[in-house]
């Protein structure tokens, strides 16, 4: 499959800081590629450095298959994670704008097809100052995508959003992926990139620690993770031999198992404690994976 | 280009399209003119209480003249000759005898007396002012009250007394004043420009008479109006950039432009929005002083030296601004940063006048050659009717454009690396390296 991006070997430091450390990757044509990772890995940088923004400090860049440049950036629409707009600019108005800097064509007739799509046509002609909060994102959303990119880098484009919202956003960009974009996005959301994500990415500390389909990432970990609903919540796990780390979620208990340990035994012995409605012996999930990697620092993200 | 254009169109409605844009174009001539239109308004505004002015007369003589000129006065210059209405104060003179012991005493009363508001002021004359000398010591004449220097009895007691003390130096010298009338008559000097000839018709024409308009007015309305651009536009691009990062805006157009676009966009719609207002203000004034049949006063040779200079001062400045206004990561941020900023700008507005007055002094000269100051200071010496030398301009032009090289270069270093920092103040050791790491 061919690459839309490829980084080789990009390193960027801050100071005496370290944000990207010799980090190569490479992007499908026509996928979903995911960019997951706790606060401060990189992955802003990395989108920064994809999108010109910032230039790295040694490595190659390739998008399109050639050597980055700035008119680049005109096939690719980026929302960034801290984005704003410009208040006193008319929906519309801003629109049009935004998708004029990217030279498009059709503009008018794309802006109101998507103002249509978004729901929000009534607010064409309203000042951006009078949106709600989930309004600006969308309209954020459409300014990213209003000029047809063939590339789409979204930087936590879920953040803030209502589930309504959120799947008005997630059909849309599966939307432009069925029709050829290629899509790039950060999320803190595991359940989103599993779901959404044909490639999931993961940095940390500035240094690549996954890269793969879900599937080639998981079968890199055992069946590890016993999925149980008890009722009778973790008190009946207590002192199990063979269990390194219980999650709760309330009706569900994943329990993660030692190397060594039997999961059949463990099982057997639970059974023996409670009465269990379900099982399951699975691969970890990306959050438990992101965890195991990642740590407390992690854990405190998907806690936010 | 075509980017560049569009934000630079985008910058410009945001800033013209404002109420405060618009307010501020028809505020800035009120403000400027407003002091010369409220002395007209309220030049005829003066008090008209009466006052009485005590006069110690060391010669015994000289107060007559003043009793009779004050008479003279309250009968015939304080009243309306239409309305009949008092417009002007009443003088009165109290004679007071010399005091042959102490003189300071007989001066503390008297002062008292001013203070208390039963006198006005009071006068001194002295023994000798009839035949002065370098010898004598009664030769002078004081004047004595709460605010002397601006009094307009002290202003109006000169003339009386001269003319009186004329009349007595003749009579002691046995000639009349009637047989000798032009002995005083004063012949003003004449103000002139230059002679030259008429370049279409090759006669020679006689020189114009010499104004105060031509002199000192137009140059400082010239220069005037470059400082307010400046202050129009420039001081707009820091706060513009800074709103812009604060906001969470320039990341997303930094996704579309560059950063050398973003900057440059902001310099042209710097320039486009003086542009706007600089022609206003010049047509408007040409318009107005064509009107009043003043146009001769008008220096139009300076105009495209205006344009290029003003174009030049805001790409100048405005570039630092703009730089500035990308380390700001507050508002506070941003209020640090105005006043150093504007500085270069507003040291010619302290040193104009001794330049006006004498544009082709060495000192003139070489200030008006310091590239920040010279768009302000080489137009106000070009606009006096003085000619300053050719080479002055174009030497001022080439470091102008130098200058606005230099500052456009690093201040684009800055601005890139500055733009998408949060949280770091915009230390002074930090913009210097930023300029020159990039």
């Amino acid at each position: 499959m061919m690459s839309l991006i490829e980084l080789e070997s990009v390193s960027k430091t801050f100071g005496k800081h370290v944000a990207v450390d010799k980090l190569s990757l490479s992007v499908p044509k026509g996928s979903v590629y995911g960019f997951i990772g706790p606060n401060g890995s990189g992955k802003t940088t990395t989108l920064r450095m994809i999108m010109n923004i910032l230039p790295p400090d040694s490595g190659k860049i390739m998008v399109f298959g050639e050597q980055l440049k700035s008119t680049s950036c005109d096939r690719i629409g980026y929302m960034p994670e801290e984005r704003g707009l410009y208040k006193r600019m008319k929906v519309r108005e801003l629109l049009i704008f935004m998708g004029g800097l990217k030279n498009a064509e059709n503009l008018k007739s794309n802006v109101d097809q998507w103002l249509e799509r978004l729901e929000l046509s009534d607010w064409a002609n309203k000042k951006v100052e009078t949106l709600s909060k989930g309004m600006s994102q969308k309209v954020q959303f459409i300014a990213t995508v209003v000029a047809e990119p063939q590339l789409i880098i979204l930087d936590e484009p879920f953040t803030g959003l209502d589930p309504v919202n959120t799947e008005v956003i997630k059909d849309a960009i599966l939307d432009l992926q069925s029709r050829g974009t290629t899509v790039v996005f950060s999320t803190h959301d595991m359940s989103m990139a599993e779901k959404m994500c044909d490639f999931i990415f993961m940095i940390f500390k500035g240094n690549k620690v996954l890269d793969g389909t879900l599937n080639n990432i998981q079968d890199k970990y055992a069946n590890d993770t016993i999925r149980i609903r008890s009722g009778n919540g973790t008190a009946v796990f207590k002192d199990l031999k063979g269990v390194e780390k219980i999650n709760d979620y309330g009706r569900l208990q994943e329990l993660r198992i030692a190397d060594d340990a039997d999961p059949h035994a463990i099982l057997r012995e639970i059974i023996n404690r409670t009465r269990i409605e379900s099982f399951d012996i699975v691969k970890p999930s990306l959050h438990d994976i992101f965890v195991r990697i990642a740590g407390s620092e992690a854990e405190e993200v998907n806690n936010e | 280009m075509n980017k560049i254009i569009r934000f630079t169109i985008r910058e410009y409605m945001a800033a013209v399209k404002t109420k405060g844009f618009i307010i501020g174009l028809v505020i800035a001539p009120v403000m400027m003119s407003g002091g010369f239109l409220a002395f007209l308004l309220l030049k005829d505004r003066v008090d008209t209480t009466d006052k009485k002015i005590a006069v110690i007369d060391h010669t015994g003589v000289v107060v007559e003249a003043l009793i009779d000129a004050a008479e003279n006065r309250n009968k015939n210059e304080i009243f309306d000759e239409e309305s009949g209405q008092k417009v002007k104060p009443a003088y009165f003179i109290e004679v007071i005898k010399p005091t042959s012991s102490d003189t300071m005493q007989q001066h503390l009363e008297l002062s008292d007396r001013v203070r208390n508001g039963e006198l006005h002021a009071f006068m001194v004359i002295g023994s000798d002012v009839i035949h002065p000398g370098e010898d004598k010591l009664g030769d002078d004449i004081s004047y004595y009250g709460k605010n002397a220097a601006m009094d307009d009895v002290r202003r109006w007691t000169g003339w009386p007394i001269y003319n009186h003390l004329r009349k007595l130096r003749l009579a002691d010298a046995g000639i009349e004043e009637s047989q000798v009338p032009e002995l005083f008559q004063w012949i003003d000097v004449s103000g002139l420009g230059l002679v030259s000839v008429d370049e279409s018709t090759g006669d020679i024409e006689d020189a114009r008479e010499a104004s105060p308009i031509e002199a000192l007015v137009v140059p400082i309305a010239f220069m005037m109006l470059m400082f307010i651009m400046i202050m129009f536009s420039v001081p707009a691009m820091l706060n513009s950039v800074m709103e812009e990062k604060t906001q969470r805006i320039a990341e997303v157009m930094l996704g579309s432009i560059t950063p050398f676009e973003f900057m440059s966009a902001k310099l042209l719609s710097g320039i486009a929005v003086s542009l706007t207002s600089s022609a206003v203000y010049v047509f408007g004034g040409l318009f107005v002083l064509t009107s009043l049949s003043l146009q001769g006063y008008i220096p139009f040779f300076v105009l495209p030296w205006f344009f290029v200079y003003m174009i030049l001062a805001v790409m100048m400045f405005g570039a630092m601004s703009a730089s500035l206004g990308a380390t700001c990561s507050e508002p506070k941020d941003a209020q640090s940063l105005s006043f150093p900023m504007i500085l270069p700008a507003l040291i010619p507005m302290f040193i104009y006048f001794p330049i006006a007055k004498e544009p082709l002094s060495s000192f003139s000269t070489w200030m008006s050659l310091i590239p920040p100051f010279t768009p302000m200071l080489m137009t106000l010496r070009m606009a006096t009717p003085d000619s300053i030398p050719l080479w002055q301009p174009i030497v001022g032009l080439l470091g102008v454009i130098l200058f606005t090289i230099i500052f456009v270069w690093a201040g684009g270093r800055i601005f890139r690396v500055a733009i998408l920092m949060q949280g770091t103040p915009p230390k002074f050791a930090n913009i210097i390296k930023w300029a020159i790491r990039g």
